[in-house]
């Protein structure tokens, strides 16, 4: 019974935006692949950073807990960091927390693209 | 003169559920409890909390109390009473609980300076739920028990 790892990560560069496509659940599984991900389009000099959430119905504590951690490096890297596809659940989970706060939430990617537009 | 026998009420329903202490099987318990609070009548905002924290008490059973044991069990109780849910969560009981961590509120300012960005579970589940209350279990291990009220 596979349980374990439900998620598919993708990089892809769209307007000069770096997407990081998030399908699945983000739960400790996830840790690799999403820091995988982010270090690869970093490298690539990635400025503006979209993590793109689709068909995420369920993210714990723990893939918050990975989430944070992509906050910290990317205040480091002096990158921008918005995030698109969540539920509205995990929209609200995501400023219950604070991350809100760090990532600018968008409800899809349209937005976000248009969004970072706007403060390049 | 009291009756010592508890007196179920007729409309309540019980499932219980047995997980071995693997993570992954939090989903099981959240799907479960899904589909009853669903049948319930909850709303769908309603159900995405109970399964937030219904997967944080189960992860926090597996990872802590059992120290992610496979062969140790969380046991999940749901009881679907005409006006709430109520869900227990307990495990064996490797290691209890410390209270401190039942009772902070996380902020992500410190988060983001520690190497543990963990620590949302407990804080999610008093948020996310209308009742929370930590105990020992009879056979010694941690035990959680959350109400959902069910609005009307």
């Amino acid at each position: 019974m596979m349980l374990e790892d439900e998620l598919t990560v993708s990089t892809r560069e769209r307007d000069g935006v770096a997407i990081i496509d998030l399908v699945g659940d983000v739960t400790t599984f996830a840790e690799e692949k999403i820091n995988t991900a982010y270090r690869e389009v970093t490298n690539n000099g990635a400025r503006f950073v979209l993590l793109n959430f689709r068909q995420n119905d369920y993210i714990n504590s723990a893939g918050i807990a990975i989430l944070i951690g992509i906050v910290t490096e990317v205040n480091r890297n002096s990158q921008r960091l918005a995030v698109s596809g969540l539920s509205q659940h995990f929209q609200k989970i995501f400023r219950m927390v604070g991350l809100a706060q760090y990532a600018e939430i968008y409800q899809d990617e349209e937005e976000a693209i248009v969004g970072f537009k706007r403060v390049a | 003169m009291s009756d010592e026998t508890p007196q179920h009420d007729p409309l309540e329903k019980v499932i219980e559920l047995r997980l071995p202490s693997k993570l992954g099987y939090e989903r099981v318990a959240m799907d479960t409890a899904s589909s009853l609070a669903r049948r319930m009548g909850f709303a769908a905002d309603r159900i995405e909390s109970l399964k937030t924290a219904i997967s944080e008490a189960v992860t926090n059973a597996m990872e802590h109390g059992n120290q992610q044991d496979a062969a140790m069990k969380v046991v999940v109780l749901l009881t679907a009473r005409e006006d709430e849910l109520i869900v227990s969560v307990a495990d064996q009981g490797r290691k209890p609980l410390d209270q401190d961590c039942t009772t902070g509120s996380p902020k992500i300012e410190d988060a983001l300076e520690r190497d543990d960005k963990g620590g949302w579970g407990i804080w999610l589940i008093r948020e996310l739920m209308d009742e929370v209350e930590f105990t020992t279990a009879p056979s010694g291990g941690n035990q959680v028990r959350m109400v959902i009220h069910l609005e009307q």
